[in-house]
C-alpha cells in the first residue's frame, strides 16, 4: 500500500485545505485518527484540529524545528562516523500518537499482568525448573534455547527480583484489539528516545501539549530511580549506579548518553568496569569506586565475555560471578534474555492459568511452534501464507526464499511460523503534507516494591511499510510520540530536574581513568595537528612566491624538519641541493591526504575526530559541531592547500577554544591540557635540536621561520622590534615563561596540572611524574643562555642539543608515569586466554 | 583402584599481568564408580579471591582472582581417588535406538528428562547431515543403542588417525570429518554430535586415564595428559562411557573429572588476563596408582 493513496493533500499548498481529508479509508487496516470517512475520533480531535489550523508553511517549519532540535541535541548515530552514513535511528514524526484513557487501562493493566507473569517464568527457568518438570514447557525451550545461560542458574538477583525492565512491543489489529509482537528483557531499548521525543514535542508543540491533558512521563523515571535504590538498598546520597553501553559504536549510543544525563548515572563502558573481591568497580583516577547498582544497555550474551565465552570487548569478565555472590543490582538480572525467546510467547496463555490464576489479558500476535505437531502441520498446510522464523535464537535470520520445508523438517523446533501482522495506521506527517504509516507501540515497565509500573506513553515505532516495521533497524524506521490522555488534570511534574544534575560531577572531581586517557590523547593529536599544519603552511607558503627554490635560504631547514620528523621520505630528491618541484609537491600531497600515513594530516585529523568521540558526552555541543567540519579535510584534495591549512587551523583553534572555554577545571580538563603541553613541548625541542645547525649556517631566515613554525614570530617582533638573533630567539622559545608557546611555559602547567592530580600519598613531590614535572621546570629555568653564538662546534651548541634530548627523554618519561599511574594502558582489549591442558593419550 | 592425580598447569607472561581471572574444572566428580577420597587445589601467586560452587551439570567448579601484577601463575590440583569397573551391560540386550530417541522426546520419567538436555546441538558441537549420516552406519534400524554406540566408538577408532597437529581448541565436528584425523576431544565431540543428529542423549567427559608403560620401561611421570570422551543414554540404565580415542568402554583405570554438553562446558583451565603481553602455557599431568597391580591382586585373593 503506497503512502500517497492515503494522503489527501499531497503537494497542495492551497490552505487552509484541511490535512487530513481523507479520501478513502484502507480497508481491513485499523486507522487511529478515523473511524470513517471524514469522522475522526474523539480522542485525535485536539491534535487534528491543531494541526488543521496551521497552514503548511507553518507545519514545515515545526517540522524542521523538531528535526533540528532532535539534531541538535546529537540524537544522530555515530556523528564523527563518515559523514555519508550519518543517520538517524528513531526520527521523529511531529504528529504524536494519543491514547484514551480509558484505552491505556487496558495496555497498563495487561503490561503489569505479563510483566508479573514472565518474572514468575524466569524465576522458575533460574531455580527449581517445576515448569519444565511438570512438562508446562517444553524442553526445547530451555535446553536448546541460546537465551537461556546455564552459567546464571541458581543465582539469586537482588531483591529476589527476575525482572526488573521490561518493554513490549503491541499492534493494534483491525478489529481495534492491541496484541503482543514481542517482549523484551534483555536489553529493552527506546525508552531513551521516548524521552527524547517527548521533551522536543513539548517545545515545539507547547501550547498544545499544555492545553491537552497528558500523562508525564517523569514520574516513572523516578519510580525506576526509587525502586532500584530501595531493591539495592543503595545509600541514597551517594548511590553507585553507573549506565553500562556498549560505547559510541552503539546504534542507539544518544539513548545511553542521554538517560545517563537524565538519570544521573555515570555512562560507562566495559573498560571502565573492574571485577576486584567478586564486586564491580568502576576504574577512576583516584582509585576504584564500588558500584552497586548497573543499569544495563548490553545484551545478555555480551555482558560477561569470561562467563559465557563470547568474544566481544564491550563486557565486563567476570561480572556474572558477581552476581553469583550477590553483590550487584543489574537491571535487568543477566539471564532475563529468556523472556526474548520468540516462541515463549505461545505458551504465556496456559501459564497465566497455571501461575496466576487468571486469563492473560494481552492477546499475542497468532503464532504456532514448529515443535509440535499442531504447530507443524498449520506450517505445511498454509506455508505460503504465514511468515516463518526463529523459535529460539532472536539474531537468527531465516532465508524466506529458501525452501522452508526442507528447513523446518530437519530442526522443527528451532521454527515457528506467525499470521501476517497488519498494523494499524496512523497519520504522520510527510513533506508534502500529512500521509499514513504503520505503527507499533513500544511500552516499558519497571520493577516497583510491589509489583510492576507501567510508563505512561512510549515509543511509536512507525515505518512506511509492514516489513521495515517488523524488521527494520532504527535507522529505516520513525518513531512517536504516545500521549496519553487522561480525563483529570495533570499534576505539573518538570521534567527538566533531571538534566540540571549531572550527579557524576557534583559528586566527586573524579574521573573515569578511560575519559581521561582520551582527553589527554585529544590534547595531544590536537596539538600535533596544529603543530604539522604550521610547518606544512610554512613551506606552502615558500613554494607559492616568486623565488626559485634554491634561492629560498629557509627552505632546507623546514624540508630538514619535515625528513626528521618522516612527513616526508628521507631520499635524494629532498636532501639534493637541487629540488625538483615537482617531486616535493607531490610529496607535501601525501603529508595532507595520505590516510595509511600517521604522520599525515589527515590521518591526525582522524583520531582526533575519534578521541573527541569518546568523550563526546562531556564536551559542549558546539564543540562538537566545530569538529564535525575536520570531516571535509580530505574530500576535495584539488583545493588550494594554503587555504585548506588556514580554513583547518582556524577549524582546530575555535575547537579547542570553544572544548577549553566550555569544560569546567576539572580533571577532564586537566588532562587535555597536560596532552596539549606534553605534545607542544616535545614539539619545540625537537624543531629546536633539528634546527640548530641549520639555523646557525643561515641565520636570519631560519630564525624567522623557527618562529613562525612555533608560533612565536609576532611576540617576538613585539618584544624586540629588531632583527632576529639566536640569544633572544632562544630564550623567547625555551625560557621565557610568559611565552604561552615556549618550553617553559609547558613546564610550569605541567607542573601545576600533576599538583592537582588526585593522589594517595600526601607529601609533594612524592610521586615520580611531579618529580621530573619539576625538574624539568628548574632545568628550563636554570638553563643560561647568554652568549650563545653560532659557531663550529661551539661548547653552548653542544650544552643546548644536551639540554634538548634530556628534556624529550623527561617528557616520555613524564607521560608514562602519568599512563602507568592514572591510566593503567593495559592493552584497552582484555585478551582472553581459554586454554585448556591438551587433551592427549 | 587407587590414583594420586597431580594436574598443574603453569602461565609465564612476557609483560605482568595485572589482574587475571581464572576458572577451574580440576575436583574430580564423585560418581557410582568413583570415589573422591581428598582433592587439594595450590594456586601461586595466592589469590585474592577464590569462590567454589557446583555447575549446572553438578561439576564442582573454582573460580579465583589474582589482582596485583604478576609475571606467573600456576595452578595445581592433586586429587586422591578411588574407582571400580563400571557394571557391564550386554550391548545387543539394550533398548533400540529409535524407541531410545522417541522416550528422550517424551521423557516421561525424571531421568529420561535431565538426560534430553544432551540431544541438542550446543556451543561447540552442532548437528549436522555429515555428522549424522556418518553416525547412521552404525545404527541400522532396530540396532540396541548400546551396541550401536560401541560400534561408533571403534569405526572412529579405526577410521580416523590420532594427530595432536591437527587440531585446536576450536576445531569443529565438520573439519575433523574431513581431515579424518584430531585428538581425544575431536573424536568425543563427533561422536556427541553424531548420537544427537540420531536423537540420542550424549554428553561430554573429561578426566585422566591411566597409561601403562610398555614392558620393562619404568612409568614416566608427567606422561600423562587430560582426557576426554563420550558417554551415551542408555534407558533403564544410565550413563555408559565410551572411548573413542583408545577404543575402550571406560573401566577402573579412568578418572572421570566433569561433564557437560561439550568441551566449553568443562574445559579444565580458563582464563582471561588484562595485561600480561604473550604467554607461555605448560601443563603437567601424572596419573600414579597408588598400589602396584600385584599388591591389588593379592588383596584380592
Amino acid at each position: 500500500m503506497s503512502n500517497t493513496e492515503f494522503n489527501g493533500s499531497s503537494g497542495q499548498e492551497v490552505s487552509p485545505t484541511p490535512l487530513f481529508d481523507m479520501e478513502a479509508l484502507p480497508e481491513n487496516v485499523y486507522c487511529e485518527a478515523f473511524s470513517g470517512k471524514a469522522q475522526p475520533r474523539s480522542h485525535w480531535q485536539p491534535i487534528l484540529n491543531a494541526l488543521n489550523g496551521k497552514d503548511l508553511a507553518e507545519l514545515r517549519q515545526h517540522h524542521e524545528r523538531v528535526r533540528h532540535m532532535r539534531h541538535e541535541d546529537g540524537a544522530t548515530i555515530n556523528p564523527f562516523d563518515d559523514s555519508t552514513r550519518r543517520t538517524t535511528s528513531w526520527a521523529l514524526d511531529m504528529i504524536p500518537l494519543p491514547i484514551s484513557e480509558e484505552e491505556w487501562t487496558g495496555i497498563e493493566g495487561g503490561v503489569i499482568q505479563r510483566a508479573l507473569l514472565l518474572e514468575k517464568v524466569l524465576a522458575d527457568t533460574y531455580g527449581p525448573q517445576a515448569l519444565l518438570k511438570n512438562g508446562s514447557i517444553p524442553s526445547e525451550l530451555v535446553f536448546a534455547n541460546p537465551n537461556f545461560l546455564h552459567s546464571c542458574h541458581g543465582i539469586q538477583p537482588s531483591g529476589n527480583r527476575f525482572l526488573t525492565f521490561y518493554a513490549v512491543d503491541l499492534y493494534r489489529g483491525f478489529d481495534g484489539r492491541f496484541r503482543v509482537l514481542r517482549d523484551y528483557a534483555s536489553n529493552p531499548a527506546g525508552i531513551g528516545y521516548a524521552l527524547e521525543n517527548r521533551i522536543v514535542m513539548s517545545r515545539v508543540f507547547s501550547e498544545l501539549y499544555h492545553k491537552t491533558q497528558i500523562r508525564r512521563l517523569a514520574p516513572f523515571f523516578q519510580t525506576f530511580h526509587r525502586a532500584l535504590i530501595q531493591r539495592a538498598s543503595l545509600r541514597k546520597e551517594d548511590p553507585g549506579i553507573v549506565l553500562f553501553s556498549p560505547g559510541p559504536d552503539s546504534r542507539i549510543y544518544y539513548e545511553h548518553a542521554l538517560l545517563s544525563r537524565y538519570l544521573g548515572y555515570p555512562l560507562v563502558e566495559g573498560q571502565d568496569l573492574t571485577v576486584r573481591n567478586g564486586k564491580v568497580f568502576l576504574k577512576k583516577l583516584a582509585g576504584l569506586e564500588p558500584v552497586e547498582a548497573i543499569f544495563r544497555h548490553i545484551p545478555d550474551l555480551s555482558s560477561d565475555p569470561f562467563a559465557l565465552r563470547s568474544e566481544t570487548a564491550n563486557g565486563v569478565a567476570g561480572l556474572i560471578q558477581v552476581c553469583r555472590e550477590q553483590n550487584i543490582d543489574i537491571v535487568n538480572p543477566i539471564g532475563s534474555g529468556f523472556v526474548d525467546t520468540p516462541i515463549l510467547k505461545t505458551f504465556l496463555p496456559l501459564l497465566c492459568q497455571q501461575l496466576l490464576g487468571t486469563e492473560l489479558l494481552l492477546e499475542n500476535h497468532p503464532a504456532w511452534w514448529c515443535g509440535n505437531s499442531d504447530g507443524l502441520n498449520q506450517a505445511i498446510a498454509q506455508l505460503h501464507q504465514l511468515t516463518v522464523g526463529p523459535a529460539m535464537d532472536t539474531s537468527a535470520v531465516v532465508d524466506q526464499s529458501a525452501d522452508l520445508m526442507a528447513k523446518i523438517r530437519t530442526n522443527p523446533s528451532g521454527y515457528m511460523i506467525s499470521a501476517p501482522v497488519i498494523p494499524s495506521l496512523a497519520p504522520t506527517w510527510d513533506l508534502g503534507g500529512a500521509s499514513q504509516c504503520y505503527n507499533v507501540v513500544r511500552v516499558f515497565a519497571c520493577a516497583t516494591e510491589k509489583g510492576f509500573s507501567v510508563m505512561p506513553g512510549g515509543l511509536a515505532i512507525t515505518a512506511g511499510d509492514v516489513e521495515t516495521l517488523k524488521t527494520g533497524s532504527p535507522e529505516q524506521q520513525q518513531s512517536k510520540d504516545i500521549w496519553v490522555l487522561s480525563d483529570n488534570p495533570i499534576e505539573p511534574f518538570s521534567m527538566m530536574n533531571g538534566f540540571h544534575t549531572v550527579a557524576e560531577f557534583k559528586r566527586s572531581n573524579d574521573l573515569p581513568s578511560r575519559v581521561a586517557d582520551n582527553f589527554l590523547w585529544l590534547g595531544r593529536y590536537l596539538e600535533r595537528a596544529e603543530g604539522l599544519i604550521r610547518l606544512l603552511r610554512a613551506v606552502y607558503l615558500r613554494l607559492s612566491g616568486e623565488d626559485r627554490l634554491e634561492e629560498i635560504p629557509e627552505l632546507p631547514f623546514l624540508l630538514n624538519i619535515l625528513r626528521t620528523k618522516n612527513i616526508i621520505p628521507k631520499n635524494s630528491a629532498t636532501e639534493s641541493k637541487h629540488l625538483f618541484y615537482r617531486e616535493l609537491v607531490e610529496y607535501l600531497r601525501d603529508a595532507l591526504y595520505r590516510k595509511d600515513r600517521p604522520e599525515s594530516v589527515v590521518f591526525i585529523l582522524q583520531r582526533v575526530q575519534e578521541t573527541t568521540r569518546n568523550v563526546r558526552d562531556r564536551l559542549s555541543t558546539d564543540s562538537s559541531r566545530a569538529i564535525n567540519r575536520l570531516e571535509d579535510f580530505g574530500n576535495n584534495p584539488s583545493s588550494d592547500p594554503l587555504e585548506l591549512l588556514d580554513k583547518t587551523l582556524f577549524t582546530l583553534s575555535a575547537f579547542s577554544g570553544l572544548a577549553m572555554e566550555s569544560m569546567t577545571r576539572g580533571l577532564g580538563w586537566r588532562f587535555l591540557d597536560m596532552g596539549r603541553r606534553v605534545e607542544r613541548a616535545l614539539n619545540l625541542a625537537i624543531l629546536i635540536r633539528i634546527g640548530l645547525p641549520e639555523i646557525c649556517s643561515n641565520s636570519r631566515n631560519t630564525l624567522q621561520s623557527l618562529l613562525e613554525v612555533s608560533d612565536s614570530l609576532m611576540t617576538y617582533r613585539a618584544r624586540y622590534k629588531s632583527t632576529f638573533q639566536l640569544a633572544p630567539v632562544l630564550d623567547l622559545l625555551l625560557a621565557d615563561e610568559s611565552n604561552p608557546k615556549s618550553l617553559a611555559f609547558q613546564f610550569s602547567k605541567l607542573a601545576s596540572h600533576v599538583e592537582h592530580l588526585p593522589r594517595q600519598n600526601k607529601r609533594r613531590f612524592f610521586c615520580a611524574e611531579e618529580r621530573i614535572a619539576l625538574k624539568m621546570l628548574t632545568t628550563v629555568r636554570l638553563l643560561d643562555l647568554t652568549e650563545l653564538e653560532c659557531g663550529e662546534n661551539s661548547p653552548q651548541n653542544e650544552m643546548l642539543a644536551t639540554f634538548l634530548t634530556s628534556m624529550e627523554a623527561l617528557l616520555k618519561d613524564f607521560t608514562m608515569e602519568i599512563s602507568g599511574h592514572y591510566l593503567s594502558r593495559v592493552p584497552a582489549t582484555p585478551h582472553y586466554a581459554m586454554i585448556s591442558g591438551e587433551p592427549a593419550v | 583402584m587407587k590414583y594420586r592425580i597431580i594436574h598443574n598447569t603453569s602461565y609465564k607472561y612476557s609483560a605482568p599481568a595485572s589482574l587475571s581471572q581464572n576458572e577451574l574444572l580440576l575436583h574430580p566428580r564423585s560418581t557410582p564408580y568413583q570415589e573422591v577420597l581428598e582433592c587439594q587445589l595450590s594456586i601461586v601467586p595466592k589469590p585474592q579471591y577464590l569462590h567454589c560452587r557446583t555447575d549446572y551439570f553438578g561439576n564442582t567448579v573454582h573460580v579465583f582472582m589474582v589482582q596485583h601484577p604478576h609475571n606467573e601463575l600456576a595452578m595445581s590440583a592433586t586429587s586422591i581417588v578411588t574407582t571400580s569397573r563400571p557394571l557391564l551391560l550386554v550391548p545387543d540386550a539394550t533398548v533400540p535406538h529409535e524407541r531410545v530417541a522417541q522416550r528422550l522426546a517424551e521423557h516421561k520419567q525424571p531421568i529420561e528428562l535431565e538426560a534430553s538436555q544432551f540431544v541438542f546441538a550446543s556451543p561447540l558441537v552442532t548437528i549436522n547431515t555429515m555428522a549424522t549420516a556418518y553416525a547412521r552406519l552404525s545404527f541400522p534400524p532396530g540396532m540396541p543403542v548400546l551396541k550401536g554406540a560401541i560400534d561408533l566408538m571403534q569405526r572412529i577408532f579405526t577410521e580416523f588417525a590420532y594427530d595432536k597437529t591437527a587440531s585446536t581448541v576450536d576445531t569443529t565436528v565438520e573439519q575433523v570429518l574431513i581431515k579424518r584425523k584430531g585428538v581425544c576431544q575431536d573424536f568425543a565431540h563427533l561422536a556427541v554430535s553424531g548420537l544427537r543428529g540420531l536423537g540420542l542423549a550424549a554428553r561430554y567427559v573429561s578426566g585422566y586415564m591411566e597409561t601403562i608403560p610398555p614392558p620393562g620401561k619404568p612409568k614416566l611421570v608427567g606422561a600423562d595428559a587430560s582426557h576426554a570422551w563420550f558417554s551415551v543414554f542408555v534407558p533403564d540404565f544410565g550413563w555408559v562411557d565410551l572411548d573413542p580415542t583408545n577404543n575402550l568402554i571406560v573401566n577402573e583405570r579412568y578418572i572421570t573429572v566433569a561433564w557437560g554438553r561439550d568441551y566449553g562446558d568443562v574445559a579444565p583451565v580458563k582464563g582471561v588476563v588484562m595485561g600480561g603481553g604473550a604467554h607461555i602455557l605448560s601443563v603437567m599431568v601424572d596419573v600414579a596408582a597408588q598400589e602396584s597391580r600385584q599388591q591389588q591382586q593379592q588383596q584380592q585373593q
